[in-house]
């Protein structure tokens, strides 16, 4: 019972834990009273640090983490890009890649996991994601003393930093490294390709009824940016703003770009019949493109989308139709302020007719 | 204060309120996300001037948007005006009896099942609205008709039994999928097809004037039941008959926009304070009023955050709240 609250203690109090532990005093007591702890939780308590994670909380986690729980299937697919699944108990119901994530016991959704599956599992840590869940789960899991160390994915860097974060939070710093300095060749493969191309102005649909797009802090702002476009939704505040469809008129998007949905994904057809939609030149000339959603997943697959957007707004092959109909002439490509496609606040913006 | 219901009276309410509604509706045109001067604006309206960009947000975007703004509200208003009759409850709004939640688990029940379920989430809506309509008029009816307590209670609680199914779904749904359906659940009026406003308008039209052959019922119904039977009023059919309607037009109005909170309370209270309470004059004004009320509530969704856009439910529950609350202490005072 003694031994349970001191260890309930040690967790909660953070910074001050930290000054205690140095304590010689305290030291000497938490010596005598690990020998009462049961094995498991002696084991943690003899050999915890305390990291500062992505979303700048002190935690301190296990020295070599050996059960952990996935929050979001972002870091689920990270931890098997790391080849750490052994040590994964359990993960979200969409935790959908690698397919052998499926067959992990789950915890329930992203926004409301079961609290409950999560302590019976007995985790020495939870993983989980500033931008995916809640912050009431966070709360909730450090008041039952179970460290969770958060991510935090606005840009591309942070995804590949979040590879190395926890590559050094799991013993498998070569390994992340090496993952991370891979995809980070393949970042400057696509922006060495694209460098100097002028950007199509491209607007990405979270949804299309009512349309929700994405603002200028979101990873997927990001990607577009660096696949050598711009979002025509850059200017606003918010992860997932709900845009105007009459303002997306008057931004004149080149491409549309829009994830495809396990539920529901509408077909150009659908768009083309829509009052608003159908007066998109994008629409009107079909440069919709249905892409993978894992473009809206801050894992390593991302640069797959970062790819596979690349390759939409700048083929590699130059007769694709895009290159044709949407770029300037090659003598006219320099990467100065491009007149055909003038900033959203330009008074130049309004008065450009629909082509 | 209560108007006498002349034809003269009525005509003359009906044509001050159809002007405001107009001038409220040519000012919607003209205001949004982008800026168009009202040169532009007439001339995307008319199509003329060759102004592509002009024509795309006039046309295809704020008429048809303000031209279901104002069934919506036409519809959610009349429905709770035949309401707050039926029941003889002042707070009756359209969405008493369940209906809203019944459209609601329609669409996500859609959205959730996917494929061709989704691409049919109107229908569904509607088709929720039409099932709960229909198992809350068997459980409020009492010896043959309809019970106005049993009618509420049962209205009530099926509300709740239903929004507890569509919670239980929403957990259920990825994140991204509750975001747009979040909006739904608002209240929204963003999502517009041709086809839809090209069946909403006669349905809503035909049964506004449906209900307004039973105005003089109503208002001998408010006598009460035993009165009204004296009067000579078949009081179970005409019961039974503006329940349907008014539940009609509530299944109409949330399937296309979601649900809109408390036009349907707060307009038919306004109508009151400005023609008294003979239905004759009422109806007409609940449903010009509701219309106005909502084209504003909506261009002010449209407007006040652009280039963001709000769920139009949220500009009615944040405007509404307050006004109501000023009507009951003004009418307590």
């Amino acid at each position: 019972m003694q031994a349970g609250s001191l260890q309930r203690n040690l967790r909660y109090t953070g910074k001050e834990r930290m000054r205690a532990l140095r304590t010689p005093v305290i030291l000497l007591l938490a010596v005598c009273t690990t020998r009462t702890l049961p094995p498991r939780a002696a084991a943690i308590f003899a050999a915890t640090r305390a990291v500062v994670d992505e979303t700048h909380r002190q935690v301190m986690v296990p020295e070599h983490p050996q059960r952990i729980v996935s929050l979001a299937p972002s870091i689920t697919e990270t931890l098997y890009a790391l080849d750490q699944q052994d040590k994964l108990v359990a993960d979200t119901d969409y935790c959908d890649y690698p397919a052998a994530a499926t067959q992990k016991p789950h915890i329930g959704a992203v926004l409301n996991p079961s609290i409950e599956r999560i302590v019976a599992l007995k985790p020495d840590l939870a993983i989980g994601s500033a931008e995916a869940n809640r912050r009431e789960t966070a709360d909730q899991l450090e008041h039952l003393g179970i460290p969770l160390y958060g991510l935090s994915d606005k840009s591309v860097d942070d995804v590949l930093k979040s590879i190395r974060d926890l590559g050094a939070l799991l013993d498998s710093k070569t390994q992340a490294n090496a993952l991370a300095s891979s995809l980070e060749d393949r970042v400057q493969s696509v922006e060495h390709r694209v460098a100097g191309l002028p950007p199509p102005r491209v607007l990405f649909v979270t949804w299309y009824q009512p349309l929700i797009t994405i603002g200028a802090h979101n990873f997927v702002a990001d990607v577009i940016r660096r696949a050598g476009g711009q979002s025509i939704s850059d200017d606003l505040p918010g992860e997932w703003p709900r845009l105007s469809l009459e303002v997306v008129l008057a931004r004149h998007p080149d491409v549309i770009l829009l994830p495809r949905s396990h539920n529901y994904t509408p077909s150009l057809e659908d768009l083309k019949r829509l009052p608003g939609w159908r007066d998109l030149a994008a629409v009107k000339s079909g440069r919709v493109y249905f892409i993978s959603d894992t473009i809206i997943r801050p894992s390593p697959r991302l640069i797959d989308s970062l790819e596979e957007v690349a390759q939409i707004l700048h083929p590699r092959d130059n007769r694709s139709a895009i290159a044709r109909d949407s770029l300037p002439s090659p003598e006219s490509r320099v990467p100065s302020p491009d007149a055909r496609h003038p900033m959203p606040d330009s008074p130049l913006a309004r008065t450009e007719p629909l082509e | 204060m209560s108007l006498p219901a002349t034809r003269r009276n009525v005509l003359s309410v009906a044509l001050g309120l159809a002007t405001l509604l107009l001038i409220t509706a040519l000012a919607a045109l003209a205001l949004g996300g982008v800026h168009l001067s009202i040169a532009r604006v007439w001339n995307g309206l008319l199509g003329r001037g060759g102004d592509s960009e002009a024509l795309a947000i006039v046309r295809d975007l704020r008429l048809p948007r303000v031209l279901l703004a104002a069934l919506v509200g036409a519809a959610l208003a009349v429905s709770g005006t035949a309401l707050q009759a039926l029941l003889r409850n002042p707070l009756a709004d359209p969405y008493v009896l369940g209906i809203s939640s019944g459209a609601a688990l329609g669409e996500i029940l859609a959205l959730w099942l996917g494929g061709l379920w989704a691409a049919a989430a109107p229908a569904m809506a509607f088709a929720g609205a039409v099932a709960t309509t229909a198992w809350v008029y068997l459980l409020g009816r009492r010896g043959g008709r309809l019970a106005s307590y049993t009618l509420v209670l049962a209205g009530v609680i099926t509300a709740s039994f239903l929004s507890a199914v569509i919670l239980f779904i929403l957990t259920l749904l990825s994140t991204r999928d509750v975001r747009g359906t979040a909006f739904w659940l608002m209240g929204d009026l963003s999502v517009i097809t041709n086809a839809r406003i090209g069946w909403l308008a006669p349905a809503v039209v035909l049964a506004i004037a449906a209900l307004y052959a039973f105005a003089k019922d109503l208002n001998v119904l408010l006598l009460g039941d035993v009165e009204a039977a004296h009067l000579g009023v078949p009081v179970a059919r005409v019961e039974t008959l503006v329940f349907l309607l008014a539940s009609l037009l509530t299944g109409l109005a949330v399937s296309v926009s979601g649900t809109i909170g408390y036009l349907g309370l707060l307009v038919p209270h306004l109508g009151r304070m400005l023609v008294g309470s003979d239905h004759r004059l009422l109806l007409p004004t609940a449903a010009l009023g509701g219309a106005t009320v909502l084209i504003l509530a909506d261009t002010l969704a449209r407007t006040v955050v652009a280039p963001l856009e709000l769920p139009v439910g949220a500009v009615t529950a944040v405007a509404g709240a307050p006004v109501f609350i000023y009507l009951l202490r003004r009418a307590a005072g």
